[in-house]
């Protein structure tokens, strides 16, 4: 048996054993020295035993669930609290004495509880303030009242009560400024109370609000049903007090049930949830397996879990789509779950959740395998739709292509040719009639057909440059840099010939480099570096000029990603407005 | 007198070609265009007898601007279309446009337009 529970079951056996003591006390005792139904031994030993072996019993129960949160020893508290007040049925003086001392003791607890309730910590000044108050009001405030209770003088109203040891001079002014001033203690903790309530309630998420709402129901009851059956007291309205007395008290019995409910909504303990997540994951079959056992095991439908993949630098969900964390503030908090330094995935739960310390995390480290799993599938998921979406890019860039040389093709050469064709029609007609004119019809033909040769020259370098094929990156890369107008530094290239398609690959990058550097960039120089080593072509092209290029508007480069992301290589830019941009692309190459 | 002329088209090594083979062959060139905007406003103005049409134009296509210029509220001029293209490319289109006929610039000669226009 752990040391835990070997406390908690102690604490339950001396609970009982006060329960019988006070009971067979009760019983052997002549008056109750309450007022109304009070009276009544049986009525009095009912309370007494309902409520503090209720708090108690139920303080039990929550300490053994959640051993991390004070709220099960204050329950436990208040139960004792209210069986040692008990004493005061006492004919004995000094038993008298410190049950009449002990009375409101109970109250404060409670009020200690319901403040610091779920978490079982006083989280606020305010609220540790209100305990305090609380506190000395039933101690400091009731010892100083006692000092001064006569209970054989009229003043006190305590019918055939035993006299009182702890009596130093009886004075019913001094008894009235003493109690008055507890009452009026007893309001301000009542009124803080009340607030701090009222505030948790409306800050509280639906989650939260779940669990609070039985707690606050019977609570927020009883704080007010006491203070009036007081004044009905006060008043000499002995039916009014009476029946309110027995309705608070009937409120504040169930009070534990209704922290036991709480408690049942709310968070789990780590172990049970651990064991329930575990046991639904095994049930589970298809879907978000994990999402879904997490969101009933924590009662909250709105979690959700997301996980990381590096290559879109972003949280997906199941299907792949990706998923937005909350932003400080809000109702819902995200939990990382890491591997060292990796990131693995976030669970996103309602904020109330966090109340229960590690329970997230600890319940996601129990389920870990399912979340590699799920990890790895959503990770696939994404880069099939990855692919997919590359895949329609790559068709749709080819068509385009074609379309762009067409147009070319139609606006560029063909149009030469065709009046090339209508002037050499003419040179026919012309040669016998008109010499001279025929030949300077055929200077400006062949002329017309320089043009035409060169605009196709281009267009086929455009398609496919020959000079990649034919000599290899080196020279392909240095056509390009004459052909720029920005100028190009070439600071290394594979002395080696690569695969055509890696070849093909580094040539239209730097050509998109040095395309965009000379359109958009204003650069004054672009510097170029292709390094082939430890199986992979490193090619970096880094200009001056204004920067602030986004990856993702241009279809250049959008198309050049693809085409890396085909070969398994990747693409990174960097372009902060005003210190240029660099594009680094890395392509495995044996 | 020579039917008077408007060249529309977009490249000008063909405007230049299509007026030295028009003029050959007696025809006035009054006029040269290079879309279609400009076209019906040059129409409009020097009102000639034929237009040689491309059908492909940077702004608006070639039948488009034959609609509107059989359209107009002054006398039609008559319309030959001509592409770079086939006219099997083409199709029914040509047809439908309300021109003359079609040329493709590969076949434009005096003798081609002029057959085409008897």
């Amino acid at each position: 048996m752990t040391t835990p529970t070997r406390a908690r079951l102690t604490t339950a056996v001396a609970i009982i054993l006060i329960g019988v003591t006070q009971t067979v006390l009760v019983l052997e005792s002549a008056h109750t020295h309450a007022n109304g139904a009070f009276a009544s031994q049986t009525t009095y030993l009912l309370y007494m035993l309902v409520i503090g072996w209720g708090f108690a019993g139920a303080g039990l129960y929550a300490d053994a669930r959640r051993p991390a949160n004070a709220t099960g020893r204050l329950m436990i508290a208040v139960g004792c609290a209210w069986l040692l007040r008990a004493l005061e049925v006492s004919s004995n003086p000094v038993l008298f004495a410190v049950g009449s001392l002990l009375a409101p003791l109970a109250f404060a607890v409670l009020n200690h509880l319901l403040l610091a309730f779920p978490s079982g910590r006083l989280e606020t000044r305010g609220r540790r303030w209100l305990a305090r108050v609380g506190y000395v009001n039933v101690t400091v405030l009731q010892l100083a009242a006692l000092l001064v209770t006569d209970t054989r003088a009229p003043y006190t109203a305590c019918e055939d009560c035993p006299p009182n040891p702890l009596l130093i001079s009886g004075s019913a002014t001094a008894y009235g400024v003493i109690t008055t001033l507890q009452s009026l203690a007893a309001l301000v903790v009542l009124l803080g109370l009340s607030v701090v309530l009222v505030q948790r309630w409306r800050r509280a998420s639906r989650a939260l609000r779940r669990s609070l709402s039985p707690i606050l129901i019977t609570g927020a009851l009883t704080v007010l049903l006491v203070p009036a059956a007081m004044a009905a007291a006060a008043l000499d309205a002995e039916a009014s007090a009476d029946a309110s007395l027995i309705v608070a008290l009937t409120l504040f019995a169930a009070i534990p049930f209704a922290f036991l409910l709480g408690l049942l909504r709310s968070t789990l303990g780590e172990a049970e949830a651990v064991t329930a997540v575990v046991s639904r994951l095994g049930e589970a079959s298809g879907g978000p397996a994990l999402r879904d056992a997490l969101a009933q095991t924590l009662n909250d439908p709105s979690l959700q879990v997301a996980y990381w993949v590096t290559e879109i630098t972003s949280y997906v969900d199941t299907d792949g789509r990706r998923v937005a964390l909350p932003i400080a503030g809000e109702r819902t908090v995200a939990t990382h779950i890491n591997d060292g330094d990796e990131r693995v995935a976030v669970i996103i739960h309602d904020a109330s959740l966090e109340q229960g310390g590690n329970l997230v995390a600890t319940i996601a480290a129990a389920a870990s395998l399912t979340l590699r799993n799920e990890r790895l599938g959503a990770e696939l998921r994404v880069r099939v739709a990855e692919l997919r979406a590359s895949r329609t890019r790559l068709v749709a860039a080819g068509d385009e292509q074609r379309r762009r040389i067409e147009r070319d093709l139609h606006d560029g050469a063909q149009q030469r040719l065709m009046a090339l064709g209508m002037d050499l029609r003419l040179v026919r007609d012309r040669v016998d009639s008109n010499p001279a004119e025929a030949i300077e019809l055929l200077d400006d033909s062949l002329q017309e057909l320089r043009e035409a040769t060169a605009e196709l020259r281009e267009l086929a370098r455009g398609i496919h440059p020959a000079v990649l094929t034919n000599r290899g990156l080196g020279p392909a890369l240095k056509g390009l840099a004459d052909r720029s107008p920005v100028p190009v530094l070439i600071l290394e290239t594979p002395q080696h010939r690569l695969p055509p398609a890696i070849e093909s690959a580094v040539y239209f990058v730097v050509a998109e480099a040095l395309t965009n550097a000379a359109r958009y960039a204003m650069a004054q120089g672009v510097t170029v570096n292709v390094l082939h080593r430890e199986g992979r072509v490193d090619v970096r092209v880094a200009d001056d000029g204004i920067g602030g290029a986004d990856s993702e508007e241009g279809s250049g480069l959008r198309g050049l990603r693809d085409r890396i992301t085909a070969l398994d290589g990747r693409v990174d830019m960097a372009s902060v407005r005003g210190e240029g941009t660099t594009i680094e692309v890395t392509l495995p190459c044996a | 007198m020579g039917k008077t002329v408007l060249i529309v088209d977009d490249h000008p090594g063909f405007r230049a070609s299509a007026r030295r083979m028009l003029e050959a062959n007696g025809y006035i060139v009054v006029g040269e265009a290079g879309d279609g905007g400009s076209a019906l406003e040059a129409a409009g103005g020097l009102l000639p007898d034929l237009v040689l049409l491309d059908v492909r134009l940077p702004d608006v296509d070639g039948f488009d601007v034959a609609r509107c210029l059989l359209a107009g509220p002054g006398p039609a001029p008559q319309i030959v279309l001509t592409s770079s293209h086939d006219f099997a490319d083409l199709g029914e289109v040509v047809g439908i446009s309300g021109a003359q006929g079609f040329i493709p610039k590969a076949e434009l000669t005096g003798s081609a337009l002029a057959e085409l226009l008897t």
